[in-house]
């Protein structure tokens, strides 16, 4: 029988796909629906906060940062209460990382401001001495992709159910209403803002990706 | 006996993925200096606006080493030794050769695309799997047809028994075709809502389960990408070049099946500690210390076959390169093993001993064996001996000290910054602020970003060595047995 | 069907995949080295298929059996 395998490449395939497809079955099915389960209080982002993530992909941030506390007084102690499952839920992709180059960012949102993200993203250095993170002037520059981040908080309402305009959660309806309200939540953002151009750039319509990073990384909590 | 006299290998494709496997082992690793140096000197992020910032860059080095130079290579071995170890030339079949050449160019266009889109912030995030939706189904179409390519050769072979480096290989196309089909599902947005950035894609899986699928895919990309099809072409090229008969061809097939069964489960490694649930954490724990066995199976397997023949080593540097392979392989998957244990990757996760891990298992073993597998088959590919031994030998003296810097200093990187998150002062406070732990890193990131360099020119010296044995070293009349031919 | 029935089903299907696949590859150990010993089966040889891998090396085990090396050679 093992000799007729060996010379046989379709059910050898076969038997070799069975014994690797395994593990993954038994290991990721079984929690699947349980791990899927926000916790109470946790909400889907809203389009800005969404924007804002795409900003935080787009650049690679989760290639220094972690988005994940584990349970050691040590990261406690630096980082805030360990992270629980069910605060992801709404996380497409998880951003947990895998290297902690810069600190965790998991609960960024308790303990930095509005204006120290904005000094500290314009020049990381004069915030933090001896710091290695680049600078991020453009973000100052390029303008939020709210379309994008619409498309995005559309997709999983309708085809993962992420329960948008649901009472207590946030809204989200029609493209101009999403931007609108978007406009409203950026607007207290550019309110604590120092930089000129920014805030002119708001005054015309016009939300900078710095506004819609911060709004997710206030978020973070 | 078939009187096949006027048949020849055909190794039109193996060389164009061979060209392929040099220029993109340049690119990757020329950006993996980049972003080693960025690391000690953070000024040289800031040349190309967002362009050239790290985290932009990290997946253009990590993709493309991995799904450039390595896949490449890849590909270059098995359009060579597939041929070779079932007895039958791509020459014999129009379809096949069509098929090998439009694989190529494919690829060549992927990866053109998925370079420009990543660079452009084009991203999924995921490791390793950054590519968005567009790229993914170039890739699916790329791998399909060599999945055409593997089985319409063994379909018209002369030798019915599959050599074990066969099995490997095929091995390779099922494994990573299943795991980047499933950790790639996404939804296209702009098809649902009809407005927005066309390339960007929303993951099918949410927190938890989506690092687990993503970690069950990024450990086990590692496996049939940098594993498996690198031990098919160690049980080809160490044996074929040394003339020795592997050691025991019974312990090679044990080790395939064992690697195959146990290799799958360890992934929840990468996450322990996190929120997925516990037991998978343990059970991964538990697989990877497994996972030594048939790792060693294989490595130990391989040693064994130079048996009596030590002299080779001093002799041959592509022996050199070989042995040294499957000794780096065998560190890495004993030094693996080690940070699974939970005690230990509380300390060892988050830090630079995982990249040194990595690196030590490619640098040293994925591109000492496409290198060494590369020389091996330029004299019989282009019928001329190589052109340089002194430069082959100084290649491998100077990728090997680049080496040793690189998982030194890692080592001792990673497990200082481990320490130090953790230290607290005597009072229970923690001892120090996070940039304490990133200054300190300094000297050994410099030491790290010199060793990636030397690994670098090494590949240069490859490139041009590959290049002079191609156009103008000495043509050889018959095709060697065994050892390489070299100047 | 509840959850804990499903989890049981997981459970005893585990076990018994794990059993089936351990005892599997102690058969194949048991096959492997009792058909070397026996002689019906010299899977040593198989390297040859790396070694002499010229188009025109005597194959060691054809598609048709008048091809085998074994036959031809050995016994």
């Amino acid at each position: 029988m093992f000799h007729w395998l060996e010379k046989n490449p379709f059910f050898f395939a076969v038997g070799v796909f069975l014994v690797i497809a395994y593990a993954g079955i038994v290991t990721i099915l079984p929690d699947f629906m349980e791990s899927a389960r926000p916790l109470k209080g946790t909400k889907p982002y809203t389009v800005l906060q969404l924007a804002g993530r795409q900003v935080y992909i787009r650049n690679g941030c989760n290639t220094c940062h972690s988005q994940l506390i584990r349970p050691f007084k040590s990261e406690t102690d630096r980082y805030g209460k360990y992270s629980l499952s069910g605060e992801y839920a709404y996380d497409r992709p998880f951003l947990w990382g895998s290297r902690r180059i810069g600190p965790d960012l998991h609960r960024v949102g308790n303990y930095r401001t509005t204006d120290w993200h904005e000094n500290h993203m314009l020049n990381p250095q004069a915030v933090v001495p001896g710091s290695i993170m680049p600078k991020y002037g453009f973000m100052f520059k390029k303008s939020a992709d709210l379309k994008t981040a619409y498309a995005e908080a559309y997709t999983v309402k309708k085809v993962f159910d992420v329960p948008y305009n649901q009472p207590g959660m946030p809204k989200l309806g029609t493209y101009d209403q999403a931007k609108k309200a978007a406009f409203i939540q950026a607007g207290k953002i550019v309110a604590g803002m120092k930089n000129q151009g920014v805030k002119d750039a708001y005054k015309n319509g016009d939300i900078k990706e710095i506004v819609a990073l911060i709004a997710y990384l206030n978020g973070l909590k | 006996m078939q009187s096949s006299n006027a048949i020849n290998y055909d190794y039109t494709v193996a060389k164009y993925f061979t060209v392929s496997a040099i220029v993109l082992g340049i690119v990757g690793m020329s950006v993996g200096v980049i972003i080693a140096f960025q690391l000690a000197f953070p000024e040289l992020n800031n040349f190309f606006g967002e362009y050239g910032t790290f985290g932009r860059l990290r997946p253009i080095h990590t993709d493309g080493v991995a799904f450039g130079f390595t896949v490449s290579g890849i590909m270059a071995t098995w359009y060579y030794i597939g041929q070779r170890v079932l007895k039958v030339s791509m020459a014999e079949s129009k379809f096949l050769m069509f098929i090998g050449k439009l694989q190529f160019w494919l690829y060549i266009i992927v990866v053109a695309v998925a370079v420009v889109s990543l660079l452009m912030g084009e991203t999924s995030s995921k490791e390793y799997a950054e590519f968005e939706w567009p790229v993914d189904i170039g890739i699916v179409i790329v791998w399909v047809l060599w999945g055409v390519s593997i089985f319409g050769l063994i379909g018209i072979r002369r030798e019915k028994v599959l050599y074990i480096s066969v099995w490997y290989y095929i091995a390779t196309f099922l494994g990573v075709a299943m795991l980047y089909v499933f950790n790639n599902m996404e939804v296209p947005t702009y098809f649902v809502s009809g407005m927005g950035d066309w390339f960007h894609s929303v993951s099918m899986y949410a927190g938890s389960n989506d690092a687990m699928v993503q970690w069950w895919y990024g450990h086990n990309a590692v496996a049939f990408v940098f594993t498996v099809p690198i031990i098919a072409m160690i049980y080809y090229f160490l044996p074929k070049e040394s003339g020795q008969p592997i050691f025991s061809y019974k312990l090679s097939l044990l080790s395939f099946w064992g690697l195959m069964f146990v290799y799958l489960w360890a992934g929840g490694h990468h996450l322990l500690y996190s929120t997925v649930p516990d037991w998978v954490q343990t059970m991964a724990s538990i697989f990877s210390i497994i996972l030594i066995l048939p790792s060693w199976g294989s490595a130990i397997n391989i040693l064994l076959t130079m048996k009596g023949e030590w002299g080779q080593l001093k002799d041959n540097p592509l022996i050199k390169f070989y042995v040294l392979a499957s000794t780096f392989y065998m560190l890495s998957t004993l030094e693996g093993p080690i940070q699974a244990i939970k005690s230990v990757n509380a300390l060892a996760h988050f830090t630079d001993w995982i990249p040194g891990h990595v690196h030590d298992g490619t640098l040293g073993w994925v591109g000492f064996m496409i290198i060494g597998g590369i020389f091996h088959m330029a004299p019989r590919m282009f019928k001329r001996e190589i052109f340089s031994k002194k430069l082959v030998e100084a290649q491998f003296w100077l990728q090997t000290t680049g080496i040793v810097m690189y998982f030194t200093s890692m080592w001792i990187a990673g497990i200082t910054q481990g320490m130090m998150w953790r230290a607290t002062d005597q009072y229970g406070n923690l001892a120090y602020s996070f940039i304490d732990t990133v200054e300190v890193l300094h000297p050994y990131w410099t030491l790290r970003a010199v060793g990636g360099s030397f690994y670098l020119i090494g590949v240069f010296m490859w490139a041009y060595n590959i290049y002079k044995t191609a156009t103008s070293s000495k043509a050889i009349e018959k095709e060697p047995q065994y050892a390489s031919p070299m100047a | 069907m509840d959850m804990e029935f499903i989890r049981n089903l997981q459970g005893w299907g585990y076990v018994s995949m794990i059993f089936f696949l351990t005892i599997g590859f102690y058969i194949y150990i048991y096959y492997l080295y009792k058909s070397q010993k026996g002689g019906k089966k010299d899977y040593e040889k198989y390297s040859d298929m790396a070694l002499n891998d010229d188009i025109d090396d005597t194959l060691v085990e054809g598609k048709h059996p008048q091809e085998n090396k074994k036959d031809n050679e050995e016994r």
